[in-house]
């Protein structure tokens, strides 16, 4: 015999084995989903909830198919956030300290209440991001927001009525492409591949015989594992 | 003695120099300074609303940041910054009722036990005369209009000087080898955010400042404000268009003063 | 938090660790891969598949769920529908809105086709996709001691030498320019403070060329790339899905979507169709698990089959060696191979080592299967589901403290949403059904073939097409297929919407299937695209009466 819960389904009470997430606590009450599920583990941001416990007043949000349902959940999913994007040619940008607030202007009107921060299911410093994309720190506003997964509850709930996610992805794309300095190794494999360096190559290998092709790939020598010292400098 | 040093949104865009000054002149006079690990916009003058507690989230939440890390004075360069943290400073240590429902709004951050002063740098300076003149390497010898302008005297409970005539700035400028002008302007408005939407009132204040800085014998005109500054100085280019008669005259901080006059680079 | 009955097996392999940091176990040789493969990859149970009875890949071995909704009727009835008047007319249409799609609009974009002459349609939103969840990375041959030919000796040998030579000559020689122009784009990879690019083994790898971006690495790569499409302003039409491709009994002029939401028809006239609409995870084969997204139910070749596309390589399922398997709220769902290239090891109930860590992906579930199921040496759960360790503490002891928050923060958050620490504590894995590593047969223009050559008007770019990855593709080219195919897709299509012109939009070819369905006597049990899977509970649907 099953552990039964109950839920609230914008309003409508179910009950629903104990254990399963939202997602599929949903499906099991009999709800399939058109809008609301997505990639299903938690990257697409898809499946946005809001939700309050049984006695408690405080607002939770996160993301419903990767969280467990709780006896006496009141639930209802936010699958949009109307949010409104700046469009810009990310190549004829020339980023300086105003850009991003120039871009969008409302994140001036944050009043760092941190509300976006308690918002995020991924828990991100929201607001620590948007006060660095406030003071033009391009750098800091992409590392402290690149796990963002574009859900909208962040927007939802903030007063100021700033959409986080698509500053941050416009800081972010900054940082990548005049920030980030350029791969040298990959401009040079590019030269060499304009000059035809592998053609020959390409077309040997492309016509081998299979047996000769078996013994190439069964005799490769393997470069070493990661070691310490090429170990990513942060 | 080390204090959180805040240094709010323009000290680090359109103010760098105003910051790099007096790190530079602050370090040398025995002021000790430590840049908060984190801090917030102080939300400006939206943060003055009498009826919206919202908006002194930011300028309490830095205030909870200088005492989680342990500081018990909080200094800023910028005059809004400074006095719209004094303004929630005040409010915190009187209004038992708004500082029950902004602790109990910002339930994830430690409550404000109103353990920080907020400080101006003249207020400082004001006690450090002797020390600034052993440093004087250059003495300046030229004479300066110091300007206070409003949020460094309004209201009084923040003012960081007598709030009709203050001297602080003045004295400064004559520990530093100047000589500072008679400036019966120097508390007069430069007319702050309008310059945004009401250009101008800042074109009329600044002519009518700047001309009686010069008219009283100044060869430029001291701020340790950003706003004052960019309305004074950068804006003098459209006065000039407006009134053909008006001759420029150079802005500085005060901070850029006392690196100049301490010989540094 | 991990139950009771876990704790004697994670004592076994915390005790094991030191000495397991010392040495990884021989990689197998060619005859032992064969061996194991044999006995233990779900895809060589013969029971599990059957031939197709009609169609242009008549005769070949294919899953019984991808049989299933082959051998299904049209989901809208062509007699019933009037698909000759167009909704909309576009030069470029683009079936699918993941990686390679919105690559594709893009490259069609930048080789001359107007932003409102392409429409990518999607049945989700833009960039619900298979893309997006892709953790590990993207190779590219781009170091001095890598080389393309490198690449492609891994590939072809990692695919069993299955591969078409041609696509993987395109897959490796263009990828180092996919590269650079993410970089242009701003798509922040993982890189050195002088610029260059972090890069790791993937398995299967002889070099260390997986890029990535934190284990984020699919997100990344398409949150860019959707950007990108809305500044240009390419019109996209989200919860739209394509029911049938339209033909003039020639080429394919078009498609007939669907409103998921308001359940009408609309018919696409378009002069280039570019189908990039993923993989089949939902269809759950031999009752898998998947880390596949909602909509990954194969109704791209579904479509193709029906204007007579061949499918290859459909015998040949991938199965992800690490999903998870516990806790069940997430069964099935990806950790990343990123987790082993970095030096988590896979580790029995009794904390043994038993395989290399970076076999190729098949090789290494078998070995996963062999080990629970024919060794006995997997945790069981409560659920019944068995497992192995991969031990991810061994992560912070080889590369530092914070290296898993640093470079496996996705995975760090999933199993901390669940009371799970891995820097403590080792996570448990099973085989889940994660990759077609067959499909659409194309060419090196992206061009669907059917017996009879290219099909006129017909692309087809990333998971949805066959021939790329052989029988079994390396971590880090399923992204890289879609943006290779994707951009190479766009400008084909581009070159050939230019010189088309628009033509009659029929479902003739369709009402030729159901006629070959009857002749075969399949009986109209089965309907297809399926669109979405239903997790409905079944007393639930049971109960259910369409009055609305």
């Amino acid at each position: 015999m099953m552990k039964m819960v109950r839920i609230y389904i914008m309003g409508k009470e179910y009950k629903v084995p104990e254990g399963l997430t939202i997602m599929k606590a949903m499906e099991y009450a009999g709800y399939r989903f058109i809008r609301g599920a997505g990639c299903r583990a938690g990257f697409c941001g898809a499946c946005a909830t809001v939700y309050r416990k049984e006695g408690d007043y405080k607002l939770y949000t996160d993301l419903a198919c990767q969280t467990t349902v709780e006896d006496g959940m009141y639930l209802v999913q936010l699958p949009f956030a109307p949010a409104n994007k700046a469009v810009y040619d990310i190549k004829k940008i020339k980023p300086d300290d105003k850009t991003l607030v120039n871009f969008y202007p409302e994140i001036a009107r944050c009043v760092s209440c941190n509300t976006c921060t308690k918002a995020c299911p991924q828990e991100l410093e929201v607001m620590d991001y948007i006060q660095s994309a406030l003071r033009g720190d391009v750098k800091k506003t992409a590392e402290l927001s690149f796990d963002c997964i574009q859900c909208g509850l962040c927007a939802l709930r903030c007063p100021a009525e700033i959409a986080h996610y698509h500053v941050a992805q416009l800081a972010r794309r900054l940082y990548g492409r005049y920030f980030m300095p350029r791969a040298l190794h990959l401009e040079k494999r590019l030269k060499e591949l304009e000059k035809g360096k592998f053609d020959k190559e390409m077309e040997r290998i492309k016509k081998m015989k299979l047996e000769d092709l078996k013994k190439m790939y069964n005799s490769r020598d393997i470069e070493p594992e990661e070691s310490e010292e090429t170990r990513e400098s942060d | 003695m080390e204090m959180a040093y805040y240094p709010g949104c323009t000290l680090k865009t359109n103010a760098k120099l105003f910051e790099e000054s007096a790190m530079k002149a602050f370090s040398l006079i025995g002021i000790e300074m430590k840049e908060l690990d984190k801090w917030y916009c102080c939300g400006t003058v939206y943060s003055l609303a009498k009826d919206n507690l919202m908006y002194r989230l930011a300028s309490i939440r830095n205030l909870i940041r200088a005492q989680e890390e342990g500081f018990d004075k909080l200094i800023t360069l910028c005059s809004v910054c400074y006095n719209t943290l004094s303004q929630a400073n005040i409010m915190a240590r009187n209004d038992k009722e708004a500082m029950e429902k902004i602790n109990s709004f910002m339930d994830e951050e430690p409550d404000y036990e109103g353990s920080v002063d907020v400080l101006h740098p003249l207020q400082i300076l004001k006690e450090k005369m002797w020390e600034i003149k052993e440093r004087v390497k250059k003495p300046l010898n030229r004479k300066y209009a110091a300007y206070y302008g409003c949020l460094l005297l309004r209201p009084a409970e923040v003012s960081v000087d007598d709030y009709e005539n203050p001297g602080i700035m003045e004295e400064l400028i004559e520990a530093l080898g100047g000589e500072a002008v008679n400036f019966p302007l120097k508390n007069e408005c430069c007319g702050s955010y309008n310059v945004v939407a009401n250009r101008e009132a800042v074109i009329e204040a600044n002519y009518r400042i700047v001309t009686n800085a010069r008219k009283n014998g100044a060869d430029a005109i001291v701020t340790s404000c950003p706003l004052c500054y960019f309305n004074l100085k950068d804006m003098q280019k459209e006065v000039k268009k407006a009134y053909s008669s008006f001759i420029e005259l150079p802005v500085h901080y005060f901070t850029e003063l006392m690196v100049e006059a301490f010989g540094v680079k | 938090m991990y139950p009771k009955e876990f704790e004697k097996s994670i004592k076994k392999v915390e005790a094991t660790r030191e000495e397991r940091m010392k040495g990884l176990p021989e990689r197998m040789n060619a005859k032992e891969r064969e061996e194991i493969l044999q006995k233990w990859h779900p895809d060589y149970k013969p029971e599990a598949k059957r031939k197709l009875k009609i169609g242009p890949s008549k005769g070949s071995i294919v899953p019984n769920e991808v049989a299933d909704i082959i051998e299904a009727y049209p989901v809208a009835n062509p007699d019933e529908i009037d698909a000759s008047k167009p909704d909309y007319s576009v030069d470029v249409l683009i079936i699918g809105g993941g990686g390679a799609g919105t690559t594709a609009a893009l490259h069609a974009y930048y080789n001359g086709i107007k932003k409102d002459k392409i429409l990518i349609v999607t049945k989700l939103r833009h960039g619900d996709a298979n893309t997006i969840m892709a953790q590990g990375g993207i190779q590219a041959a781009d170091k001095e001691n890598d080389s393309p030919v490198i690449h492609y000796l891994d590939v072809i040998g990692g695919g069993h030498y299955a591969n078409k030579p041609e696509l993987v000559e395109r897959l490796v020689m263009d990828a180092p320019r996919i590269i650079k122009w993410h970089e242009e784009l701003g798509i922040m990879y993982d890189k050195k403070e002088d610029g260059e690019m972090v890069t790791i083994h993937g398995g299967g790898t002889s070099r260390r060329r997986m890029h990535s971006a934190k284990d984020y690495t699919g997100m990344e790569i398409m949150r860019v790339i959707r950007d990108e499409v809305r500044n240009i302003g390419i019109p996209v039409m989200e919860f739209t899905s394509a029911i049938d491709l339209l033909t003039d009994g020639n080429k394919v002029t078009g498609a007939l979507l669907y409103n998921m939401e308001t359940d009408e028809y609309m018919v696409v006239r378009a002069k280039a169709t570019i189908l990039a609409t993923g993989g089949f995870g939902r269809l759950h084969i031999q009752g898998f698990p998947t880390t596949n997204h909602y909509g990954a139910t194969f109704d791209g070749p579904v479509m193709a089959y029906r204007v007579g596309a061949v499918l290859r390589d459909m015998d040949s399922v991938q199965y992800h060696p690490t999903g998870v398997a516990y806790p069940e709220q997430i069964v099935g769902l990806l950790v990343t191979e990123k987790v082993r290239g970095l030096g988590g090891q896979p580790v029995n109930a009794e904390g043994e080592q038993f395989v290399h860590p970076l076999e190729a992906r098949d090789v290494e579930a078998a070995a996963l299967i062999r080990e629970c199921y024919g060794r006995n040496k997997g945790v069981v759960t409560p659920t019944g589901m068995r497992g192995i360790w991969l031990d991810s503490p061994l992560i912070e002891m080889i590369h530092g403290e914070g290296t898993i928050e640093r470079r496996l923060g996705a995975m760090f958050r999933m199993f901390k949403r669940f009371g799970i620490d891995m820097r403590q504590e080792p996570i448990l894995v099973f085989p889940t059904l994660h990759y077609q590593n067959g499909g659409i047969e194309i060419n090196a223009e992206s061009q669907v073939l059917s017996k009879n050559g290219a099909i006129p008007g017909l692309f087809a770019a990333g998971e949805v097409s066959g021939g790329v990855h052989g029988k079994n593709r390396l971590m880090g080219n399923s992204l890289l297929d879609t943006q290779v195919f994707g951009r190479i897709a766009g400008m084909a299509a581009a070159k050939y919407a230019k010189k088309s012109k628009y033509g009659k939009t029929t479902l003739q070819h369709v009402k030729k299937y159901v006629e070959e369905l009857k002749k075969a006597k399949i009986k109209e049990e089965r309907h297809a695209p399926i669109l979405l899977p239903d997790y409905r509970e079944k007393k639930v649907l049971s109960r259910e009466i369409d009055i609305l």
